[in-house]
């Protein structure tokens, strides 16, 4: 058992040790690249330029700003988008024919890109914080809505027949049945959810903003100021991993019945 | 035998079911009867309606017509009465064992502490004290089953139903929950009508049996099974046991000798 154990700890060492050899290769191939004329620091960038401009916007606070305001047009359109479009997705269930009726116009908003909706929705709220918010809201809303009414509709109707002939009217089952056993699915949205909640931010502040990493990334790439783009970008994949992450914390917290004691493993 | 000596009494049930414009004649005029106490089997072919006549006495379907009688009283809607049990043990994955056997009384808006105890009590009754704050998936079969019973029988309801509640069950495991529902029925004095399709498992438990036709369903005969031994093994060592287990599988069209 020991042994086993330790052979484990022993990859995972392994492991990050090649992942930080792997990142190690790319960027200083990238940096070689540049000094050695290869790749055009123009039009790519280069990693010490990167740093040190990173450097410099961490000293004077402007990157901290950008970040905060994108992660918060980002948390607050999650936030409210995945509530609402849950909220309804399970209230869908307690009348079929309203659901029936309103099936097609959730079908025809979903097939629409919503990024599309970016133009009217800027007109609509404005340049500010608003307009983000907005757009994060229709990308999330929705796939939480279709997520919930699924898993509403596919609760065990055996469940809720016991339910029945233990006394219990809809609303009973409704909160003792059709809620806890959709949450698997909704906290499932969760997980795609913070990636649109950033899309919307990010795509809301190329079109009009004054600050946001979605704004720096854009206005940097209008300047041909690569180091700026990627430094954009790398804090956004940083803050991915970051809501990833809490997602993850929150999800065992909310599903504690879901965690197992046992891993059960399969080899192959 | 008139209604009202009985328990429970089903009279002329009928229930058809329409799909796609045909019309489907399930039961045709069943009758099911069971004394106070008295423990009914009701086993038919497969597609006989066992279900059907499960989920009329369960009060999770309305049948076309026919008459319900609760000590011989007319009743339209059997719920709250009747407690049941299934193959699929019904457990609420989200909730905890006590949490689930709690379950009917929190329906019934009693308060938290005097339903705790009183789930408590019977959790160490059933052996699964210790086993209170797990969740239904970390139990064996057989636990989880022992919860579903005790999450029927705390709400008191005066009749069980119970659908092949065992047969998912390994045998021993099956052998020792048999014991421990008969136990519990006599202890609580239960009235009990088991849909299966299983003829050993009737045989040995019920003191009636009902077979069912194929459809469309009527009543093909009734049985008294005349065991006084009612625990698991003795019942099935008793010497009649082999021949109520014939004749029911004879009624069922089933061949239990080798065809020459």
């Amino acid at each position: 058992m020991k042994n086993w154990f330790n052979k484990n700890q022993n990859n995972r060492f392994v492991q990050i040790g090649l992942q930080l050899f792997l990142a190690f290769l790319i960027l200083g191939g990238w940096e070689l690249g540049v000094r050695l004329g290869f790749i055009s620091a123009f039009l790519f960038g280069s990693p010490s330029g990167i740093f040190t401009f990173a450097v410099k916007s961490i000293a004077d606070g402007s990157l901290f700003v950008d970040t905060w305001t994108t992660v918060f047009e980002a948390s607050l359109g999650f936030i409210i988008g995945t509530f609402v479009g849950s909220v309804l997705g399970l209230a869908l269930w307690y009348s079929p024919f309203i659901a029936k009726t309103v099936e097609p116009i959730v079908v025809a908003f979903n097939s629409v890109p919503k990024i599309a909706f970016a133009p009217i929705i800027i007109l609509w709220f404005g340049t500010g914080l608003t307009s983000k918010v907005a757009l994060a809201i229709s990308l999330t809303s929705i796939v939480a809505l279709i997520a919930a009414y699924q898993a509403a509709k596919d609760a065990d109707i055996d469940l809720q027949g016991l339910m029945v002939t233990l006394g219990a009217n809809k609303h009973h089952i409704f909160y003792q049945v059709i809620v806890p056993s959709s949450m698997p699915s909704i906290v499932a949205t969760f997980r795609i959810n913070v990636g649109f909640g950033l899309v919307g931010a990010v795509v809301g502040e190329f079109i009009s903003s004054q600050r946001g990493l979605g704004h720096m990334i854009f206005t940097a790439s209008s300047l041909y100021d690569l180091n700026t783009v990627w430094l954009g970008l790398f804090t956004l994949m940083l803050v991915g991993f970051v809501l990833y992450f809490l997602i993850d914390w929150t999800e065992r917290r909310l599903l504690p019945w879901k965690l197992s004691d046992h891993k059960t493993e399969l080899r192959v | 035998m008139k209604h009202n000596q009985f328990k429970l009494s089903l009279q002329n049930l009928k229930k058809s079911f329409t799909t796609k414009g045909e019309t489907l004649q399930v039961l045709n005029g069943v009758d099911i009867n069971v004394e106070e106490g008295g423990f009914l089997s009701v086993i038919g072919p497969s597609g006989c309606g066992k279900t059907t006549v499960f989920n009329i006495i369960a009060g999770l379907l309305k049948p076309d017509s026919g008459d319900l009688f609760v000590d011989g009283i007319p009743t339209t809607d059997l719920r709250g009465r009747v407690g049941y049990m299934m193959q699929k043990d019904l457990l609420f994955p989200w909730r905890t064992v006590l949490q689930n056997v709690t379950l009917g009384l929190e329906l019934k808006n009693l308060s938290p502490s005097e339903v705790n105890d009183q789930a408590m009590d019977y959790l160490s009754t059933y052996g699964l004290s210790g086993f209170e704050h797990a969740y239904p998936k970390t139990l064996s079969g057989g636990m989880r089953q022992r919860v579903a019973l005790i999450r029927t029988l705390i709400t008191n309801p005066d009749i069980l139903l119970l659908d092949e509640p065992f047969s998912a069950l390994d045998y021993q495991t099956r052998l020792y929950l048999e014991g421990v529902l008969i136990e519990a029925v006599e202890k609580y004095k239960k009235t009990v009508i088991l849909v299966t399709h299983d003829i050993d498992e009737a045989v040995a438990l019920s003191r009636n049996v009902t077979v069912l036709s194929k459809r469309p369903t009527v009543v093909k005969a009734n049985y008294k099974i005349d065991i006084q031994d009612r625990t698991p093994i003795g019942a099935r060592s008793d010497p009649r046991f082999s021949e109520y287990f014939h004749a029911l599988c004879a009624e069922l069209d089933i061949q239990t000798q080798k065809a020459a």
